[in-house]
């Protein structure tokens, strides 16, 4: 017999994973969508956000904040998430207008092997610089233990968790608002639709693209420096996000936000789900339902990008 | 010139006389001259190594083989120009099918063992071709790599496949720990040699297969797809099917390497033979050696392990020295290293204009000098335009 209460935990661990991976994969399918890039470095960067806040909130711990009572850490997570997410909005102007901009004419396999060679760079970067030991994060992220637990349908519910919920649905919000309401946001995805058109009436292409890239580079920082607490900052932790994202889209539909959004919540709470029911089925869940549904509706759940944000 | 002085396999075409290897494909001299030093070498490896320091058989076996699966993505990115990101798989389903065999089935027989690779990769490829080949472009690559490294989970997560630690490719006690070449034990020695010939042999059958494939109507017909798909639909051509025919034999070959790979290297973990960066590297040699050749991947393949162990020696950060080199590829030599060989601005050209007149190298600098300065005052402009000022 399934409990009820259990029901309610397991979903809700896995809407905090799915908001996580929508941070990670709406980065991805917005450069996908109107760059037409598919950044296969999209995890280092993932990677590095989690790596830059790691220290930045470390910093922050020693110098600023005793974080002995909850809100006073979650507020030093929230800044320094933001902060190492900010740094990273250079890196991506950087990469987009230096290295990107003069291939988008040519193969695209060029674009492919550029951003592969970009993994590599990114990659040992931070090995460079944190070395090739994962960070521990104990002593940084100690004050997660001072956060009184939620209870939730008479079982306990990790705060930290419960703060990532709220922040993506924030994230998600702004995300949505930015695409339909503001002008910035309508630009760029008429650039998306019609390249030319959109030059013809005088909006700066090369521009918005940069701005794109960039605010998908934040995006993957930012879910860098959410997801990180729980756990520890290592080497490897790009792959997975990527590969995961890469699901989502194809899920939702190629470069459609609003698909990215539903695919993410379906493979977060899916996956969670079989982790419980069915352990073994925790790592094919996702490729599961994408299998599904390339062979029911090819082209995704929602369509394209541009018409619709 | 008379007949009966000819040696056998030579003939004239167009007043030029040409060595004809096999139906099709007919030689210049210079080029049968090549190929002769190629293949010659090729088995003169293991009689080479010793004499170079640091260099052993199995680094340029694995060079070799990787290379091998490199031929085979080429089918998909030269012809159809579809870039697969995922070709570890294939690779690491004929690795991991010589594997199981040994570690779990007994089985010792070098050949079986490599027929079940092939199969193995052949039934991998037309399921992810199945799914994956509704979608052509950057889709095509997304879904090829999301496939190759869900085979790399199932492989870490399941303790038939031995985890991350992988299976080593051992049949049995009493046999010399190694599967056996025609029901005969050999030493190691021996064995890794005999081996070694084995992959020459089957590099050169596939690599002549793929010529002759890639002159075949069905490769005429992939290039058709490869320019235009609409088109070549309107035509005639059975598009699905064909490009989906090209996925499992570019796979096949990858099966073959990996079972080559198992055999050899007679150790198969995960992160050696699955992982996505593999994918990347088989992608990789491809370029580097010139996809839009034929023996560029395989060139592109032992350059690459090269690479790799001579950078291994004098860096921990290998894998930014690969990025590094990828750039300068992409950026400064996107035909890669038998691609640029050819061609008005080729390396032989060049050699010839500075025979003729060495003053030209001075122009050649200045010119590369005015175009890397014209690349940066771009990127500069690109970095200011960001920011409002133009």
């Amino acid at each position: 017999m399934v409990a009820l209460e259990n029901v309610a935990i397991h979903t809700l661990n896995g809407v905090q994973y799915g908001f996580v991976l929508f941070l990670i994969a709406s980065g991805l399918t917005i450069i996908l969508g109107i760059l037409d890039v598919l950044n296969l470095a999209h995890g280092e960067l993932f990677a590095l956000g989690a790596y830059v806040t790691s220290s930045l909130v470390g910093a922050l711990v020693g110098a600023a904040f005793t974080p002995d009572s909850g809100l006073g850490f979650l507020l030093v997570v929230l800044a320094g998430s933001a902060l190492a997410a900010a740094v990273l909005v250079p890196v991506g102007l950087f990469l987009e207008a230096v290295l990107l901009r003069p291939i988008y004419e040519r193969d695209e396999v060029y674009q492919l092997v550029l951003t592969f060679a970009l993994l590599l760079v990114i990659k040992d970067a931070i090995k460079y610089v944190w070395g090739p030991k994962p960070v521990r994060l104990e002593g940084v992220y100690s004050g997660i233990n001072a956060l009184a637990t939620v209870s939730i349908a008479g079982r306990t519910f990790p705060t930290y968790k419960l703060l990532i919920i709220v922040v993506g649905a924030a994230v998600t919000v702004g995300l949505f608002y930015f695409f339909e309401r503001t002008k910035t946001g309508r630009i760029v995805r008429a650039t998306a639709i019609d390249r030319e058109m959109a030059t013809a009436i005088g909006v700066d292409v090369d521009r918005t693209f940069t701005l794109v890239f960039a605010m998908g580079a934040f995006f993957a920082g930012f879910a860098g420096a959410m997801a990180l607490p729980p756990t520890q900052a290592h080497l490897e932790m790009g792959a997975d996000p990527l590969v995961l994202s890469f699901v989502v889209i194809v899920i939702g539909g190629l470069g459609s936000l609003r698909g990215a959004f539903v695919g993410a919540l379906l493979v977060g709470v899916l996956t969670r789900w079989a982790t419980w029911l069915y352990p073994a089925m925790e790592l094919a869940a996702p490729f599961a339902i994408m299998a599904v549904v390339l062979l029911v509706k090819p082209e995704g759940l929602f369509g394209s990008w541009g018409e619709r944000a | 010139m008379s007949d009966d002085r000819r040696l056998p396999g030579v003939v004239d075409r167009d007043g030029e006389r040409r060595v004809r290897v096999m139906a099709g494909l007919e030689l210049s001299r210079g080029r049968a001259a090549l190929a002769l030093l190629g293949v010659a070498l090729l088995f003169a490896v293991p009689d080479l190594t010793p004499l170079l320091p640091g260099v052993k058989l199995l680094v340029v076996h694995q060079g070799l083989l990787f290379g091998f699966a490199a031929v085979g993505l080429n089918l998909l990115l030269r012809h159809t120009r579809l870039v697969s990101f995922g070709h570890a798989a294939f690779f690491g389903a004929g690795a991991y099918a010589t594997a199981v065999l040994a570690t779990h089935y007994e089985v010792a027989g070098l050949f079986t063992l490599l027929a079940t690779a092939l199969v193995a990769a052949a039934v991998v490829a037309t399921v992810v071709g199945y799914l994956s080949l509704r979608h052509t472009g950057l889709y095509f690559a997304l879904l090829t790599l999301a496939f190759g490294q869900l085979l790399f989970a199932i492989a870490q997560g399941q303790q038939f496949l031995g985890g991350s630690d992988g299976l080593s490719v051992r049949p049995g006690p009493g046999r010399g720990g190694a599967p056996t070449i025609l029901g005969q034990v050999f030493a190691p020695e021996v064995y890794e040699l005999l081996v070694y010939y084995l992959t020459v042999v089957v590099v050169l059958v596939g690599l002549l297969v793929m010529y002759r494939l890639a002159n075949s109507p069905i490769g005429n017909a992939l290039d058709a797809i490869g320019q235009d798909r609409t088109r070549a639909q309107f035509i005639g051509i059975p598009t699905r099917r064909y490009v989906w025919a090209a996925f499992v034999i570019s796979g096949v070959y990858g099966g073959i390497a990996g079972g080559l790979y198992g055999v050899a290297v007679k150790h198969v973990r995960p992160e050696a033979t699955l992982h996505f960066l593999r994918s990347g590297e088989i992608l990789f040699m491809a370029i580097l050696g010139g996809f839009q050749t034929l023996l560029g991947p395989l060139i592109g393949g032992v350059v690459f392990f090269f690479l790799k162990i001579g950078g291994r020696n004098f860096t921990d950060y290998f894998d930014a020295l690969t990025g590094v080199v990828l750039l300068l590829v992409v950026f400064g030599f996107p035909r890669g290293i038998v691609g640029s060989l050819g061609g008005d601005r080729s390396v032989r050209a060049r050699a010839a204009a500075v025979r003729s007149d060495p003053t030209v190298v001075l122009e050649w600098a200045v010119a590369g000098v005015g175009r890397l300065g014209g690349a940066l005052r771009t990127a500069a402009r690109n970095v200011r335009s960001v920011f409002g000022g133009t």
